[in-house]
């Protein structure tokens, strides 16, 4: 049975993880060491309040780092994905693999 | 038999999956092999002392031909070898978009070699390959690296200087751009991979 404190990381995970644009985030980041604020809204096709509003839950969950810097006049916000993000992306396939798997035997 | 509840939990799950695949593609660039430049550029090498000698001068553009094929060869295989030691799948969406930015300026230059040759225009090949190889690697910056732009911006560059230079250099310009830039920008990527 798994320990309450698992639990609850997990119910945590999933409700961080799950949302559609912080997974395609996440997967982004996952083949790309660094990407851009302007780079992600073009990938997503998300507003900039929207985007700005999943980066900060990834960045409070420790899962992204957001480095603000300046380009000429114009401010530049790089994200890159943590080791914590990487684990838990790579927990998530593991969850949706073993759905797929476990549907294929059922 | 299945619950129409699995197979809709199972349906799910495989949008995920494919939704992160997409994601991860969306995102990808192609890695681009040093050895692959290295390699190119001495081929590029053998291509210009090739040409130059007397007994092989007259079939210089042949020779051009066959080092072009060889190379491109080569710089295939080993940019699949790369990507593949990287992670990268070989035909996913970063390999599409690098093969479509490339393809449109490497089938302008196979036009225009043929349209030169059948006029006998042939002096005007060598910065037409110059100027549209440029063109395409500058296309192709998008889905790979900035330095493979510059790269692109030089032989440009180089082709439009040679489009003015008297025929007897022309190979000289060839053997400059296709051995010598690919042959310096290959140890660049090389290095900067390895420190990276």
């Amino acid at each position: 049975m798994p320990s309450a404190s698992k639990t609850h990381a997990d119910s945590r995970f999933d409700r961080l993880v799950y949302e559609r644009v912080r997974l395609g985030m996440m997967s982004a980041l996952a083949v790309r060491d660094e990407l851009t604020f302007s780079e992600l809204k073009t990938l997503f096709d998300v507003s900039d309040g929207n985007l700005s509003a999943h980066a900060r839950k990834l960045e409070d969950a420790g899962y992204v780092t957001c480095t603000k810097s300046f380009d000429g006049r114009r401010p530049k916000s790089v994200y890159r994905l943590t080791a914590a993000g990487r684990a838990a992306l790579n927990r998530y396939l593991d969850h949706v693999e073993a759905v797929i798997k476990a549907t294929r035997t059922a | 038999m299945r619950s129409p509840s699995a197979v809709a939990l199972d349906a799910h799950a495989a949008a995920t999956l494919r939704y992160i695949r997409a994601s991860m593609d969306a995102a990808g660039t192609v890695a681009v092999s040093g050895s692959a430049g290295v390699a190119m550029g001495v081929i590029g090498l053998l291509a210009a002392t090739l040409a130059s000698t007397g007994s092989l001068r007259p079939h210089w553009l042949a020779v051009w031909l066959f080092a072009a094929a060889l190379a491109c060869s080569v710089g295939g295989v080993l940019m699949a070898r790369q990507a593949s030691l990287q992670g990268f799948t070989l035909f996913g969406a970063p390999v599409r978009k690098f093969i479509l930015c490339l393809a449109p300026g490497l089938f302008a230059g196979a036009a225009m070699t043929f349209v030169h040759w059948q006029e006998n225009n042939l002096h005007a090949i060598p910065a037409t390959w110059l100027l549209l190889y440029g063109c395409a690697l500058i296309s192709t910056s998008a889905p790979t690296t900035r330095m493979v732009g510059i790269l692109g911006s030089l032989f440009a560059l180089l082709g439009l200087i040679t489009f003015c230079l008297p025929e007897s250099l022309q190979t000289v310009a060839l053997g400059a751009g296709f051995g010598g830039l690919h042959l310096v920008f290959g140890v660049m990527i090389r290095r900067k991979s390895r420190v990276s």
